[in-house]
């Protein structure tokens, strides 16, 4: 009785486990990921060079991926996850695109990231689905349905004007974002200027600075959100006021005014777009996707 | 004495940064970016609508009834003034999803009708404008998606302690999120019929 009690549990729970668990997006290492040994390792790297000689030439990253199967989900769930995950494409040119395949499901979707959509639309997504990639994979020719299509895929991204492909790494990552060195700088100063003799006037020498530096510090913070850049403000205003103006305070320099904007850890770490462009390692390059392209069957 | 000051000062400074009054800036503005993007794929749609109509109408005319009842579905979101103010006003706000949702279910019934006309479904004009309503709702969905995530955070920043006095401080409210459209018709039976 027990035992069959127990044997019920575990079907049951196995059945709601194979329910709930939606299916795994793979890490992203290479331009055509095939997890169900459909291609030929030369076919393989055929596709492989055909999309990075592209993403050399254009800018563009174009990924395949072929999976047995994206159930519970449809095909647009699943396929929105995997490029949230990858993030095909620059950054800010959202020019990536997803040929995403599920075998057994007999299901296939192009994804199109938000850049491209207007080249590559819908309808035309569905017409290279329909009219070239379906047409193949029915006669059981996956790879050429697969080479076709990233063909006319190609054609439709090489009609649109795209910034440059980047030759180097691209820009640095911003320090601050929205404010410039500059900016703050300036606003630094008249605070100093203004502030610290009156702080002085009122706390003496070193509890002016120290005030002097925190109050820096926290107005740094408010408009950077970064304890690192607010610390290193409040420190040079600190200093900055204690040495201004006659001989340097019997405490030294304790570094004391920089740490008072505390308890707030939200530091901005603004993504990095790089894409890289050597051919053996592979990642996204930060493009985003709103769900746009076609899905189809065969 | 000079001490206790400058720690009470520093206390102060702590609070006025740590009061979540920039969380609710950088959210705030996170909110209304989604829901830009949401509204502007439900425009998308509503711009759509007369094209799909009109090819339907071609093959099919006499369905009067379902192509009238999407032209006064689209009239219906057409007549709400989709602002981006909408969603603090949570009347509006569920005015919207309502008639929003209203087209949605007479699209796709006109979708359904569309099936049993082998010409309509053939004609390439159609077959694209059957894509692009698609890759609409599947942008709908998505934008739908990110809008209640946003909402979530802003909410959450909103709602938590100490965060909620510098909210009342400044009036800043939690934000409506969707709901399921549907929920009456997930939560009865669906009832099959043999009899016809």
């Amino acid at each position: 009785m027990l035992r069959l009690l127990s044997a019920l549990l575990l079907t049951l729970w196995a059945a709601l486990a194979g329910a709930e668990a939606l299916q795994q997006v793979p890490a992203l290492q290479a331009r055509v990921t095939d997890l169900t040994a459909t291609l030929t390792p030369a076919q393989h790297s055929q596709l492989e060079a055909r999309l990075a000689a592209f993403e050399a030439e254009k800018g563009s990253q174009i990924a395949v991926l072929i999976v047995p199967t994206v159930k519970p989900e449809a095909i647009e769930q699943y396929a929105m996850r995997v490029v949230e995950q990858w993030k095909l494409g620059r950054k800010d040119v959202d020019d990536g695109v997803l040929l995403l395949i599920a075998k057994q499901d007999k299901k296939l979707r192009i994804e199109v990231g938000y850049g491209l959509e207007g080249a590559l639309n819908d309808a035309t997504a569905r017409r290279i689905i329909a009219e070239t990639i379906t047409p193949r994979f029915k006669e059981g020719k996956f790879y050429e349905g697969i080479d076709a299509g990233i063909g006319r895929i190609i054609t439709v991204v090489v009609g649109e004007p795209l910034p440059e492909p980047a030759s180097a790494m691209p820009d640095s990552p911003e320090l601050l974002s929205g404010f410039g060195v500059e900016e703050l700088l300036i606003v630094g100063l008249a605070i100093v200027t203004g502030g610290t003799w009156l702080l002085r006037k009122v706390f003496g020498r070193f509890f002016g600075a120290a005030f002097a530096g925190g109050i820096a510090g926290s107005i740094a913070l408010f408009f950077v959100s970064s304890m690192f850049v607010a610390g290193i403000v409040g420190f040079i205003v600190f200093i900055f006021s204690l040495l201004s103006g006659g001989r340097s305070s019997p405490w030294g320099s304790g570094g004391f005014g920089g740490g008072l904007g505390g308890g707030y850890g939200g530091s901005s770490s603004t993504d990095s777009g790089w894409s890289s462009s050597s051919s053996d390692s592979f990642s996204g390059g930060g493009g985003d996707f709103g769900g746009g392209g076609a899905s189809g069957d065969w | 004495m000079r001490l206790r000051l400058l720690a009470l000062l520093t206390v102060i400074a702590a609070l006025l940064s740590g009061c979540g009054y920039n969380t609710f800036q950088t959210t705030d503005e996170q909110v209304k970016a989604a829901w830009s993007e949401v509204l502007n794929q439900y425009q998308r749609r509503a711009d759509l609508v007369p094209n799909l109509v009109n090819t339907v109408k071609g093959y099919a005319s006499h369905e009067k009834e379902v192509l009238t009842q999407v032209t006064e579905a689209r009239a219906r979101v057409g007549g709400i003034q989709a602002t981006p103010e909408l969603i603090n006003n949570p009347q509006a706000f569920a005015q919207f999803q309502q008639a929003q949702a209203g087209l949605s279910s007479v699209l796709s019934r006109l979708l359904v009708v569309a099936e049993n006309y082998p010409q309509l479904k053939a004609d390439g004009a159609f077959r694209d404008l059957q894509a692009q309503l698609e890759g609409t709702e599947n942008r709908i969905t998505v934008a739908r998606n990110r809008y209640i995530k946003a909402v979530e955070t802003y909410n959450v920043a909103v709602r938590t302690f100490p965060n909620n006095l510098t909210a009342m401080l400044f009036g800043y409210e939690v934000k409506p999120n969707f709901s399921v459209e549907n929920e009456k018709a997930i939560s009865t039976a669906p009832t099959v019929n043999f009899g016809k």
